[in-house]
């Protein structure tokens, strides 16, 4: 395991995906930090805005009528 | 590494499935809410409007309003069809297909068939298992109050009991022709396995006044 300069604060020497990208924001701990969250919440929006109303109608959660198929 | 990323991406995948419930049982809730306020908003200031004019039957924008007051969740924009798309807006449907509902409007004998959702989307049927037998169901249009007497409950059927719809609902115990509404959804709660049924059939008709004063059922 390679250790790395400025790894997640709370997971000191692993080495995952979301360690990859924190290595690569620009920036010190706080601009880091934000940038993190600003991707985070734009995750959230895509998901919520694109991704579950696609995905809604292909689970069998919400059908309510009676139907012959 | 690998590993890293594997656990990560299960980590993901749960709060993602996490997000998927927030999503289905509070956001829909909030968009189908904001849409059913808007078009119910359009279709009460078109009655407004056009007071005493031969009333033109609009059914695209929706054609009345639902009240069942023991589902305590004030009232219910009725449009026309079933399709996810027309209640995803929070509002309940008329059936188009597989049964032609008959609307209490024409007067005539037949089955006025609603659906809506039970969770999600304005969740407008959610309480529908609150309904008992002499509860009323009322209907409201442009100038009638219909006023209708659930008297039967069907707790969990099939998906593809279309019989339900029949202009007269044996299932129900009926088999005279008549007035009878009957609501859809789907049951047990935040599934689709089955269907929850009730039936009402019409007890009378009131005009609406100039106040739109409530029949007794709802005050």
């Amino acid at each position: 395991m390679v250790r790395v300069a400025t790894p997640v604060p709370w997971c000191d020497g692993r080495d995952g995906m979301y360690g990859w990208i924190w290595r690569h924001l620009p920036g010190n701990v706080w601009v880091r930090a934000l940038i993190s969250l600003v991707l985070v919440l734009a995750m959230v929006y895509v998901l919520f805005q694109y991704v579950f109303p696609w995905a809604e109608p292909l689970l069998p959660f919400n059908d309510v009528t009676v139907d012959n198929q | 590494m690998a590993v890293s990323v594997f656990g990560e991406l299960l980590i993901t995948a749960g709060l993602v499935l996490g997000l998927f419930v927030v999503y289905s049982l509070w956001w829909t809730n909030v968009v189908a809410d904001r849409e059913a306020h808007k078009q119910g908003d359009k279709v009460r200031d078109g009655w407004a409007q056009d007071k005493g004019g031969p009333g033109a039957l609009d059914t695209k924008a929706g054609i009345g309003f639902l009240h069942v007051p023991s589902m305590k969740n004030g009232e219910v924009l009725v449009e026309k069809g079933t399709s996810t798309k027309v209640l995803n807006d929070g509002v309940a449907g008329y059936y188009t297909d597989p049964v032609k509902s008959s609307l209490p409007m024409t007067g005539k004998d037949g089955n006025f068939t609603l659906a809506a959702h039970r969770d999600g989307h304005g969740a407008k049927f959610h309480n529908i298992d609150k309904v008992r037998k002499g509860d009323a169901i009322v209907f409201e249009t442009k100038d009638k109050w219909y006023v209708y007497k659930a008297y039967a409950i069907l707790p969990e059927t099939s998906k593809f009991n279309v019989k339900v719809l029949q202009s007269v609902p044996q299932q129900s115990g009926k088999k005279k022709p008549g007035q009878y509404i009957t609501l859809t959804t789907c049951t047990p709660v935040y599934t689709s396995r089955y269907r929850y049924v009730v039936w009402g059939e019409l007890e009378r008709v009131e005009k609406v006044d100039s106040d739109r004063t409530p029949p007794k059922e709802l005050r």
